[in-house]
């Protein structure tokens, strides 16, 4: 409470001093989107280095405080309040809430067990047997939950005036086109690559790479009970794979994609004249002309078409990512989980994790260094 | 001399589920027809009944479900009769009160006489063989070559004999038969059931049939081109001397409704498509910033429509462009790739 009261004044003093623009040009600096990647990335990486420390109730009441006090001033700036009480928008302070909160619950009582675990005491699930009959139980609470929430979205619906717009007209599109909120995060993956890398087979890779996690991993710790310290890579990659790479890349269309999808501050106001500066280089670019002072082929040599020779850098760096890197992960970093799960399994396992990793490097290529395609090769519809 | 329980009347309640476990035990008191059991009409006396406790008890208990009841009375009988009790009825003795349905049964001669319900014993049970009534249904269904629940049409020769009978003049166990006998067709070859598959199965195929004859009628549609329901893709988008105004890089939105600006670039006019070549979406044209720009993934392209910014990977397309009696004809079915080097096409637009 004193820390949330010390925020408030503050605040206050901050208004009143006028340096309320300052802490806004702050945040809309560090909400940059290589910035707030980052940072986002590196809060992840403190939560999961300290969350026995972190996730202690205090700690997370006061963090809950903070971000509501945050979010509520936020609120007070007009460009702020204009997105987050848009009808679609709703939902996201919703999901931040409820994933904080998950995520905090998971923790907390992994922190706990591994406690437990390590001073020898009985963990939290132990002796517990709260098995339930499916018939009655389950099905009585899969109704009444599925009746609650019809209720609700009703309810919802009504009093947000759920948003129908005006009828389709093909020659004008909304300024920004946004998805629904939860496929956000698709969206932003289609000004990296190719739609149909984006669009097919990202997704495709997610569904897929979901499905085969039971088959890859047969590992039994961690099954009924909660622990981080067992389980570090596998949690470790969830966070990665669903905090970063879907949640925060939801806030991200969601608060920081603006008109003509160009990236503002959450209290920029969203001007669509705003200049912004794309000009993106693809790899072929850099390596032809800047590195070889010389132009893009146009010719084709030993025997490949102009527009194979013009990729190949970029053509071998991705068979080096993905043909060369496994093996050489396989002896160093990752060679004792190698050793346990075996060449099939690890090869399955590490080209899901290239994959994904290829996401967030690609982003940050992008928005760090104007970066284009590693592979552009538009002749083929093969734009990486 | 001993006293030993004889049974005088046997019936069948509702529930025979027409398992052939008592005709197996008992073939001469049980007729198993195609949808419940009679008693057969020797087998309603008790004369004939007597003799014959031991295999009806057997079969009583064989039952599965219960469904046989008797009445008896006990009577002294010679030790001869006796040489050779039923060890099923001596066992299903103790138990018989339990569950037992109160049999009224006034026209018996012995005043003494107790319902008595097939209880399985457990003693049976509990000298570790299966079930008798498990291993009854499994006699049962291996007899005549595992074919005893079918090709049984019109049980023995008293059933025909009851089928000329009016059902008002049959004992009651055959009543049922003859009423129920009634809802069958007439063709003796047909019985319900096979009325019913073999319906069931000529709907099926006609439906199966249908649905693919209307499927491949429909497919042909796909076969045909659209062209009644396409509109036309040559537009006029006026004359010449409307546009003679515009200097090179300016866009003239009139046509957009259509999908199409019209273009200046340095002595060229030109018809540019409108769509976005990164997934479809519709730029917006921004005359401050002169340039198209995508609101759907941030796609920019140059007032002529090569793209510069985000992630479209080529640029806008173009149409035909003609000139016809002095008003320009776009024609929306011929496109133009810059890529393919297409725009020195001279179809790709007009020179002023």
């Amino acid at each position: 409470m004193i820390e949330s009261m010390n925020s408030l004044l503050a605040g206050e003093t901050l208004l009143a001093s006028g340096g309320v623009e300052t802490v806004k040009n702050a945040i809309n600096w560090v909400c940059q989107p290589h910035w707030f990647f980052v940072l986002s990335c590196g809060v992840t990486g403190v939560f999961l280095g300290g969350y026995r420390a972190l996730t202690r109730p205090a700690v997370a009441l006061f963090a809950l405080i903070a971000f509501t006090i945050a979010y509520g001033l936020s609120a007070m700036d007009a460009d702020f309040l204009s997105i987050i009480i848009k009808p679609d928008n709703v939902p996201i302070t919703l999901m931040i809430y409820l994933f904080g909160f998950f995520i905090w619950l998971g923790f907390r009582q992994a922190a706990v067990n591994d406690e437990n675990t390590e001073q020898g005491r009985p963990l939290i699930e132990a002796g517990s047997d709260d098995k339930v009959l499916v018939w009655p139980d389950l099905v009585y609470i899969e109704l009444i939950a599925m009746v609650l929430c019809t209720v609700f979205i009703i309810v919802w619906a009504v009093v947000l005036r759920a948003p129908l717009e005006q009828p389709a007209d093909p020659s004008l599109a909304p300024n920004p086109a946004k998805a629904p909120w939860y496929f956000l995060g698709l969206q932003e993956l289609l000004v990296y690559f190719d739609p149909w890398i984006a669009g097919v087979l990202l997704p495709g890779l997610i569904v897929v790479g979901l499905i085969a996690v039971p088959y890859l991993d047969k590992n039994p710790r961690g099954n009924g009970y909660y622990t981080f310290k067992e389980r570090k890579f596998a949690i470790s990659m969830f966070m990665i794979g669903f905090v970063i790479l879907w949640l925060v890349l939801i806030v991200f269309g969601t608060f920081l994609r603006g008109p003509n999808w160009n990236f503002f501050g959450p209290y920029e106001y969203w001007d669509v004249h705003r200049p912004a500066a794309l000009l993106n280089i693809n790899l072929s670019e850099i390596f032809w002309v800047q590195w070889l002072n010389q132009g893009i082929p146009t010719e084709g040599r030993w025997g490949l078409p102009h527009f194979v020779y013009r990729e190949l850098p970029g053509i071998v760096v991705l068979l080096g990512y993905f043909f060369v890197l496994p093996v050489m992960l396989r002896v160093t970093v990752f060679k004792r989980m190698g050793d346990q799960i075996g060449l099939i399994r690890y090869s399955l396992l590490i080209m899901l994790f290239l994959w994904m990793a290829l996401i967030p490097i690609k982003m940050v290529l992008r928005w760090g260094w104007n970066f284009k395609y590693i592979v552009g090769i538009t002749e083929w519809f093969l734009n990486f | 001399m001993a006293v030993k329980e004889q049974i005088v009347k046997v019936w069948i309640e509702e529930g025979c589920i027409v398992c052939d476990a008592c005709e197996t035990a008992a073939p001469d008191v049980f007729d198993v027809q195609d949808e419940t059991c009679e008693i057969r009409p020797d087998a309603l006396k008790m004369e004939f009944t007597k003799p014959r406790t031991d295999s009806i008890v057997e079969a009583a208990e064989e039952c599965p479900v219960d469904v046989i009841k008797f009445d008896v009375v006990s009577e002294e009988v010679a030790d001869a009769a006796l040489a050779a009790p039923s060890p099923a009825a001596a066992e299903a003795a103790p138990v018989a009160s339990a569950p037992a349905p109160v049999a009224a049964a006034p026209s018996e001669p012995a005043p003494a006489a107790v319902a008595k319900s097939p209880v399985k014993s457990p003693a049976v049970s509990v000298a570790g063989a299966p079930d008798p009534a498990i291993q009854a249904l499994l006699r049962a269904a291996t007899a005549r070559g595992g074919m005893a629940g079918r090709s049984r049409d019109e049980g023995g020769p008293e059933a025909r004999e009851w089928s000329k009978k009016r059902a008002d003049d049959l004992p009651p166990d055959a009543r049922t038969s003859k009423v129920m006998q009634g809802t069958r067709g007439k063709d003796a070859g047909v019985t319900r059931r096979g009325l019913l598959a073999g319906s069931a199965a000529a709907i099926g195929w006609a439906a199966f049939g249908g649905t693919t004859m209307v499927s491949g009628v429909a497919f042909q549609r796909f076969l045909m081109p659209n062209v009644l329901e396409e509109p036309d893709p040559k537009i006029r988008v006026g004359t010449v001397s409307q546009y003679a105004q515009m200097v090179p890089g300016e866009v003239n939105e009139d046509y957009k409704p259509i999908g199409v600006w019209m273009i200046r670039t340095e002595g060229k006019l030109a018809a540019l498509n409108i769509i976005c070549t990164h997934l479809g979406c519709i730029p917006n044209w921004l005359a401050n910033d002169r340039k198209f720009k995508c609101p759907c993934h941030g796609s920019g392209f140059y007032p002529d429509g090569i793209n510069f910014e985000g992630p479209a990977p080529r640029p806008l397309e173009r149409f035909k462009i003609s000139l016809i009696d002095g008003t320009i004809v776009v024609d929306r079915s011929k496109k133009f790739q810059f890529e393919k080097g297409e725009w020195d096409n001279s179809d790709s637009y007009l020179s002023v």
